[in-house]
């Protein structure tokens, strides 16, 4: 049974034990209640062959939410193995496997899946759309995405995670300091979930360049749709260096090339370059379609239009280019020259200013507005100042020479925890609550979302503000302990109340949509919250073709023009609408590339060419593929509108 | 615009291989670094902006601008990243 | 689907102009790519371990073929894309393929160049250098492998549906990944081999 001892754990431990019995009944659960209920052909038509936007905005965001809770559980370890000095529960080895697989998984698997989401769910509605440009092509996103996902989610029992940390650094990440096959599993699953992501940067550039409704012009765009584009734009530039980067990382440790090695000519710190020549746009690209969804909530829920579109939209253009310039404040202290450090320093501290300027804006769109502080608002509120001070710690982090005191210490993680969490996190679950009613029929319950609301407010300020003391005295980074000399017990004890404060919030979220699904009201039309955008000048639930007229814009506002001004949306006649069919090779070439992917991780070269011959065999097919897809008629549009509440 | 012969394909055709030949002195001539360097920028340089002006019709539809500044977008980036790149790891060490 | 005929047969539909646009910005996408690429060869070519240099390898005469056979399937294919909207299926045809074969010379001409540099005692695994200079060329080579079974596919489906709307989107896409390739090659040729060769 030699071939099968690659598969092993090389260090295992109770808790995974645990986790592989738990995975295996799990799956052996889903199977089995499929084939009892009779759902296979269900699950066949309507979810893995759809190549429908909404459908697959919600799959991203069922995905994205299942690694919150992955990534939450790596975080909850974490800070209960550093709540006191010497704790025993985590030894060094599993603690870097948890703090490799909790940033892994919280950017790629989370945070991105869930701007996806967003992105799917909602742009097309704004612009007043039917889909997107390339429909297959967003299906094989989701299912690249998804690919990756189960791939890295399977390292921790089958052949050992990755513990390199989530920036995998060589030479600790090459074949000489990481034996197992975990840093495998972080080239390949990385790199095939970023394939989606670039087709998904493709996809939506041109949706939204060229699908807007008639008189949409650029500058009359929703502000989502705006920082969405923006952040695909930024998607397109940016993934192609991981892929590079990620393929060379993969050479070394797979075929013994010689890129990041510290012999015949390799250059370590080439990797550090290009992962954060990505990794920093990255970053944007997360919180900009944070920053839509802030401008689309506070509009609504201070009855007033944004303050400043022009410039909204001009700093966001900055933004997308400035992220490129800065990514050398990433490794400050890694021994480049003091002119190069100087350089990066002004970038990083110019790419403030527009940021700031979002800020304003937000503040003066508030400014005497008739504020109503629902669930999506008071995230929205919260995350003014909270943001605003992880950004200025950003600033300090930014000064090259004080960063040596800084650099990769707690400082630093509460610095970036301080802008992801409510930047991008308190985002997701504000535009989670607010759009849950048009996606789902019902809304969530206002009272348990302003308790998730504190717990994970009040639990965020305690877990993460006393990092930025332990760290300016010295705590450092992915340090698995520390001993009661120190004195970073008692700080780390209050960080450990606060997690477990967010964790009590999260799972408060699950409540919520328990509670909801079971007690809420359906009936709520199609407009719940008042609001401004076209996505709400919709039936709920959203038919398949959105529209059955497309609508006539008239402003950035065009669904409040609707409502306040007399402003005529759908005008004319009702005409056969066009839809793509579903299809099952996106879902099949998710299942080749998986099968691609564990492949070269375990050195199977074989099922390898194989699974890769299979990739290009399905590309082929679709060159000579036929299917034009189908027409609705216009008595079936005119039957669902009926249906669903008079034709809009 | 359906003439008959290709008059575009054929200047640019030439116009490539002329490009290619004074890239070409460089490794035929003797001449110093930055001489040579200067050379091959402007004739690598020359040489796309023709192919992707004249070949590829980039500016033909009503997408042109669109095109154009996607292209000068990658070039920009595409040029930061790599002379960053080379300060950071080669110049400034 | 409602056809413009007062474009050209590739613009001609929604989704036509849609296809296109989505190619350049991959073609965008691209860029970024193959400037990764070049940032690792520039940083890494001096890189040579105890394995030759870049002026020890490399030759001028394959380079001088590889060159000029893709910048004249460059013009061939402009020539096929001119046919094609002229209407001319078996000129466009038969440029089309004159590319193809000229994409497998270049082909085979940079097989040879890997073989002898492989026998020269510069392999992938030699150095950094030749880690990103063989990645560079391979992935630049593998875009043009991918290229002539793509090629293949759209003279196969113009020789059975003729020219309609999706032939020539689908044609004329691929010439833009075609001239993409030169344009790549281009700076291969300027950058990795003749800066290597001054």
């Amino acid at each position: 049974m030699e071939f099968l001892e690659r598969f092993a754990i090389p260090h295992p431990s109770p808790a995974i034990y645990a986790s592989m019995v738990a995975i295996a009944l799990v799956s052996i659960g889903i199977v089995a209640g499929l084939t009892y209920f009779k759902k296979w052909g269900y699950l066949w038509r309507e979810w893995l062959t759809t190549v429908d936007h909404k459908k697959i905005g919600i799959m991203y965001l069922v995905s994205a939410l299942l690694m919150l809770f992955r990534g939450g559980a790596d975080a909850i370890m974490m800070r209960a193995q550093l709540s006191a000095p010497d704790m025993k529960l985590l030894d060094a080895q599993h603690y870097n496997e948890i703090f490799t697989t909790h940033g892994v998984v919280m950017i790629i698997f989370m945070a991105m899946p869930f701007i996806f989401a967003f992105m799917n769910l909602i742009v097309p509605l704004q612009i007043g759309a039917r889909d997107v440009a390339f429909p297959r092509l967003n299906a094989l996103s989701f299912w690249l995405f998804f690919a990756g996902a189960m791939l890295f989610n399977i390292s921790f029992v089958i052949g050992g995670s990755p513990d390199a940390g989530w920036t995998s650094y060589f030479p600790l990440a090459g074949n000489d300091f990481s034996e197992s096959v975990g840093t495998n599993y972080y080239m390949l699953a990385i790199q095939i979930s970023g394939i989606g992501s670039l087709m998904t940067g493709i996809n939506m550039c041109t949706t939204i360049l060229k699908m807007r409704a008639p008189g949409m012009t650029l500058m009359k765009m929703p502000m989502f749709t705006w920082s969405a584009f923006i952040a695909n734009v930024i998607i397109v530039f940016a993934f192609p260096v991981l892929t590079v980067a990620l393929l060379m990382g993969t050479t070394d440790r797979l075929f013994a090339t010689n890129f990041f090695t510290t012999s015949n000519g390799g250059m370590d710190m080439l990797w550090a370059n290009f992962f954060w020549i990505w990794g920093h746009p990255e970053v944007y690209i997360l919180i900009l379609p944070a920053f839509g969804l802030y401008s689309e909530i506070i509009a609504t829920f201070s009855k007033r239009n944004l303050y400043g579109y022009t410039s909204m939209v001009a700093s966001m253009v900055l933004i997308s280019l400035l992220s490129f310039l800065v990514w050398t404040h990433h490794f400050f202290t890694m021994g480049q020259g003091a002119l190069t450090n100087s350089i990066f320093s002004i970038t990083t501290m110019a790419i403030a200013v527009p940021t700031g300027v979002k800020i304003f804006n937000w503040l003066f769109t508030m400014w005497k507005g008739k504020i109503r502080f629902t669930t999506p608002m008071l995230y929205s509120v919260a995350f003014i100042p909270l943001f605003t001070i992880g950004g200025v710690t950003g600033v300090m982090l930014a000064m090259s020479a004080a960063d040596y005191q800084y650099h990769n210490t707690m400082f630093l993680v509460a610095h970036f925890h301080n802008t992801i969490i409510p930047g991008v996190v308190f985002a997701m679950l504000a535009g989670l609550t607010y759009y849950w009613p048009k996606f789902f029929g019902f809304m969530l319950n206002e009272k348990i979302g302003k308790v998730t609301f504190w717990l994970l407010t009040v639990g965020f300020v305690l877990a993460f503000f006393p990092m930025y003391i332990t760290g300016l005295d010295g705590q450092a980074r992915r340090m698995y302990t520390y001993s009661e000399a120190t004195g970073f017990g008692a700080l780390n004890m209050l960080s450990f109340v606060g997690a477990a404060l967010m964790a009590i919030g999260f799972v408060t979220i699950v409540y919520n949509v328990y509670y909801s699904f079971k007690n809420s009201s359906r009936d709520i039309g199609s407009d719940p919250w008042d609001a401004r955008s076209l996505e709400w000048a919709t039936h709920t639930p959203v038919p398949e073709y959105n529209f059955a007229r497309t609508p006539q814009i008239s402003s950035s506002e065009t669904f409040w023009d609707s409502k306040k001004n007399g402003h005529v949306l759908f005008k004319g006649e009702i005409e056969e609408i066009h839809m793509p069919n579903n299809s099952g090779v996106p879902f099949v070439m998710g299942i080749i590339f998986f099968i691609a992917g564990f492949s070269f991780i375990f050195g199977l070269w074989v099922p390898a060419v194989i699974a890769l011959i299979g990739i290009f065999v399905c590309m082929a097919m679709r060159s000579f593929e036929k299917d034009h897809g189908r027409h609705i008629s216009v008595k079936e549009i005119k039957e669902t509108e009926e249906k669903l509440g008079g034709a809009k | 615009m359906k003439e008959l012969f290709p008059a575009k394909q054929v200047m640019g055709f030439v116009a490539s291989l002329v490009l290619t030949a004074v890239a070409l002195l460089v490794y035929f001539t003797d001449m110093s670094f930055t001489v040579g360097m200067t050379i091959l920028l402007a004739t690598a340089f020359i040489q796309a902006f023709l192919q992707i002006v004249v070949f590829m019709h980039a500016g033909e539809s009503k997408d042109g601008k669109s095109i154009y500044t996607n292209i000068l977008y990658a070039v920009f980036i595409a040029l930061v990243s790599v002379f960053g790149t080379l300060l950071i790891l080669l110049w400034d060490m | 689907m409602h056809i413009d005929h007062s474009k050209p047969l590739e613009y001609s539909t929604q989704q036509n102009q849609l296809n296109i646009l989505g190619f350049w910005i991959f073609l965008g996408a691209e860029i970024m790519l193959f400037a990764t690429l070049f940032t690792a060869y520039f940083t890494l070519s001096a890189r040579t371990g105890s394995g030759p240099t870049p002026a020890e390898i490399f030759e001028i005469t394959p380079v001088l073929i590889e060159t000029f056979v893709l910048l004249t399937s460059s013009f061939t294919i402009g020539l096929g894309i001119h046919a094609m909207r002229l209407g001319r299926k078996n000129a466009m045809m038969t440029f089309f393929g004159i590319t193809l074969l000229l994409g497998l010379c270049f082909l085979g001409t940079e097989i040879i160049e890997f073989m002898t540099y492989y026998h020269e005692g510069a392999t992938y695994q030699t150095s950094a250098f030749t880690a990103a200079l063989m990645t560079t060329l391979g992935t630049h080579g593998g875009h043009v492998t991918l290229g002539l079974f793509w090629g293949t596919f759209i003279i196969l489906q113009v020789k059975k549906r003729g020219i309609t709307p999706e032939t020539a989107n689908k044609s004329f896409i691929f010439s833009l990944y075609w001239h993409f390739l030169d344009v790549v090659w281009i700076f291969i040729f300027s950058f990795i081999y003749l800066k290597g060769m001054m």
